[in-house]
């Protein structure tokens, strides 16, 4: 029997959709007392950490001090608003933008005086592998040494963006990327999407529940992904001039170059999969036909080669090589027709 | 709400709460005002979430209520009224505060007060300790300047206020200097106890208390997260700093091998002088200090030199007991402790040019302030 059925906590998983291991240990750490100083939440992006973090956050400062929050107190109200004067959320100013060490510095002028409301006081760090290796550095001093009231809470996309040292001083929780399923069901249940939408949207996902919500709510998302594909089909049939043309565009904007290289190495990765007749976990599933023409066209040596080239060019782009070069030398081993 | 009071005490009022608000704040409803009214009286507050400051004015309250509004366009607006009588009315619906005085007429487009942070202003049920207000405010100007202001030891920017018996004592360091100042309670504290209080928190009292004439009471919150001072008409709230406070005892040298009086302006003036030249060297200013014989008094004298500008010497009469010594110091914290010791003498005890050096106000024996000497650099 599940042990937190009996402890009557899953009744109220935070609200939260999958993950329910990561809010069973987090609601023990609070009923047991056993609360770290400091977590680290990773996962790709829209998987859920902020989610998570937010729930977590609402349950430390609830003025009940149950696992679960009880949505009530005035705590809850003002931690449902992002209101509460003991809740910090510090990120990058945008996606791609540094998180420098004046925020950091600003957190710790905070964090060194005593709770205003309640007993805690709650840090949320958001997207820390931006964080300059200043910023990180200085966060150590107050990760290794925090206020008894303190409880840091770092998201990042993966633990080895950030400095070992910082993250051997927290409690790594990693999120993974959910079951289709889960989604397809937390997206109908909640009347977001209709079964056969939320079908599409959960395979589009990722796994990423965070995505496939944002795709309901906005439209431009789906249709930006559909032009990226129509792009990278044209880009199969096209000289190597329209190719370099395309990379030079790319590499104006590292936001649009990771998301396009994210989406290239998921739908390589299909191509792979249908080449080698392994087709049940396949995302980009309403191209089918398109996937299924690619896999037929280049095999499963080609493409693979692909998606090895597509991991090598984003690894590359996260060490901040030159953009335009990196994103040409991937144009030139694409696959042609 | 409805409530009307005159705009000189509600432009005082908000001249008081007006330094505790953080327009920049990512919490938007901090760079507002909260007006409620309290009795028969319209209560202002306004927090940054270390420190919050509560002020009451006389005011004539028709219905109950309360509102938050943007602190910056409330203040311009009031100074900009006639000095009349201000009737406010909070319209609910839209959250509105309505203002008419004389022929004129606004209106504020406020923020609910639920989402304000609450501000404690009640010491009811805890124990709160009278200290005298103008001891209280020199104590601050003495040591609150010696604080850290650089964040990366958070102890350090606070100021550790001790209760003992019949003394309150107030301590700051910043790893370069220390000052320390101990005043007289009028009634012992039953149980001592130590708080670290943030320097600007106490900076701001010494500011807002700049009128006060009764005792200042200080209480501690049960949850010991914030201690409330308690003036005439007016609350000041600080979170406090969570830590031990370095014992600061160990740092005070027992002993000396120079004690130096001198008088206190003309060292003053000699530091600031030294400063011209001294600024552009590390601010590194030497003292000669040279014992006199049975005729001729002692001297000490202040110079200091830069590569680029040039240099500067002033020589002072001192009384000097024990060693000749050269000691260099950091003129700009000599002239800080300089600018609030208030008798006219000053001694200074040394050891060696490498250990601290010992200021006190002679007849005071109260002040302690220590400063770390620089190299000498020859």
């Amino acid at each position: 029997m599940d042990m937190s059925e009996s402890a009557g906590l899953d009744s109220h998983a935070w609200g939260i959709v999958g993950h329910k291991w990561a809010v069973r240990l987090l609601q023990r750490a609070i009923t047991t007392q056993s609360i770290s100083h400091a977590y680290l939440f990773t996962g790709p992006a829209g998987v859920g950490k902020m989610t998570l973090a937010l729930a977590f956050a609402a349950a430390l400062l609830c003025q009940e001090e149950g696992a679960i929050p009880c949505g009530r107190c005035r705590a809850c109200r003002l931690s449902a608003a992002a209101h509460h004067p003991d809740l910090y959320v510090v990120e990058s100013e945008h996606v791609g933008a540094d998180l420098k060490i004046e925020q950091i510095r600003e957190l710790q002028r905070q964090l060194a005086v005593s709770p205003v409301e309640g007993r805690r006081k709650v840090a949320i760090l958001n997207r820390f592998e931006e964080a300059t290796a200043s910023a990180a550095n200085a966060l150590l001093k107050t990760l290794e040494e925090p206020p008894a009231y303190a409880v840091i809470l770092l998201l990042a996309a993966e633990g080895r963006l950030l400095l070992p040292t910082v993250v051997s001083r927290c409690q790594h929780i990693n999120l993974r990327p959910l079951p289709a399923d889960v989604i397809r069901q937390a997206l109908v249940e909640r009347g977001l999407a209709e079964p056969e939408q939320a079908e599409l949207l959960a395979h589009l996902s990722g796994g990423r529940p965070g995505w496939a919500i944002r795709a309901v709510k906005d439209k431009g998302l789906l249709q930006r992904r559909a032009q990226l594909l129509d792009e990278l089909h044209s880009l199969i049939g096209a000289p190597v001039s329209a190719r370099l043309r395309y990379a030079e565009a790319m590499a104006r904007d590292p936001v649009v170059a990771r998301e396009t290289l994210e989406l290239w190495l998921c739908w390589w990765r299909d191509v792979m999969m249908v080449a080698a007749g392994a087709e049940a976990s396949l995302t980009n599933v309403d191209r089918y036909s398109l996937l299924r023409a690619h896999a037929d066209r280049f095999g499963f040596a080609r493409s693979a080669a692909t998606v090895e080239a597509v991991l090598a060019a984003a690894d590359r782009l996260e060490r901040n090589a030159n953009p335009r070069l990196t994103l040409e030398v991937l144009m030139l081993d694409l696959p042609r027709q | 709400m409805r409530v009307s009071c005159l705009q000189e005490n509600l432009a005082k009022g908000l001249s008081i709460v007006g330094r505790a608000v953080s327009p920049r704040s990512t919490l938007p409803v901090l760079g507002n005002v909260l007006l409620t009214t309290d009795g028969g009286r319209l209560k202002l507050a306004a927090t940054n979430l270390e420190i919050g400051i509560s002020c009451w004015i006389g005011a004539k309250v028709e219905e109950e209520g309360a509102i938050t509004v943007p602190a910056r366009t409330f203040i311009d607006l009031v100074n900009a009224l006639p000095p009349e009588r201000v009737d406010m009315e909070l319209i609910v619906r839209t959250q509105t505060l309505n203002l008419r005085a004389g022929r004129s007429e606004a209106n504020i487009k406020g923020i609910d007060a639920q989402e304000f942070p609450i501000v404690p202003t009640d010491d009811v049920g805890i124990h709160a300790i009278p200290v005298e207000a103008e001891a209280l405010r020199s104590a601050i100007a003495q040591v609150a300047f010696a604080a850290a202001t650089d964040e990366t030891r958070p102890i350090l920017t606070g100021v550790l206020l001790k209760f003992e018996d019949t003394r309150l004592t107030l301590a700051a360091a910043d790893g370069y200097r220390l000052s320390v100042r101990s005043i007289a309670l009028p009634d012992p504290v039953p149980d001592p106890f130590n708080i670290i209080v943030p320097a600007r928190a106490l900076v701001e009292l010494g500011r807002i208390s700049g009128e006060q004439e009764e005792p200042v009471r200080i209480s501690v919150t049960p949850t010991r997260n914030q201690v409330l001072f308690r003036l005439t008409d007016t609350v000041l709230v600080s979170q406090l700093i969570d830590g031990n406070f370095p014992d600061f005892r160990q740092i005070i040298p027992r002993q000396w091998n120079t004690h130096t009086v001198v008088d206190t302006a003309a060292f003053l003036k000699a530091c600031k002088a030294a400063l011209i030249f001294a600024r552009e060297a590390a601010h590194i200013t030497r003292l000669h200090i040279k014992p006199g014989s049975e005729l001729a008094p002692g001297h000490l004298i202040v110079s200091a030199t830069s590569a680029e500008t040039g240099d500067d010497v002033s020589e002072l009469d001192a009384t000097v007991e024990g060693e000749e010594i050269e000691i260099a110091f950091n003129v700009r914290f000599l002239i800080e402790v300089l600018s609030v010791i208030n008798t006219p003498q000053v001694s200074l005890d040394t050891t060696t040019p490498s250990s601290p050096g010992v200021i006190r106000p002679v007849g005071d024996v109260d002040y302690t302030h220590v400063i770390m000497p620089m190299h000498l650099g020859r």
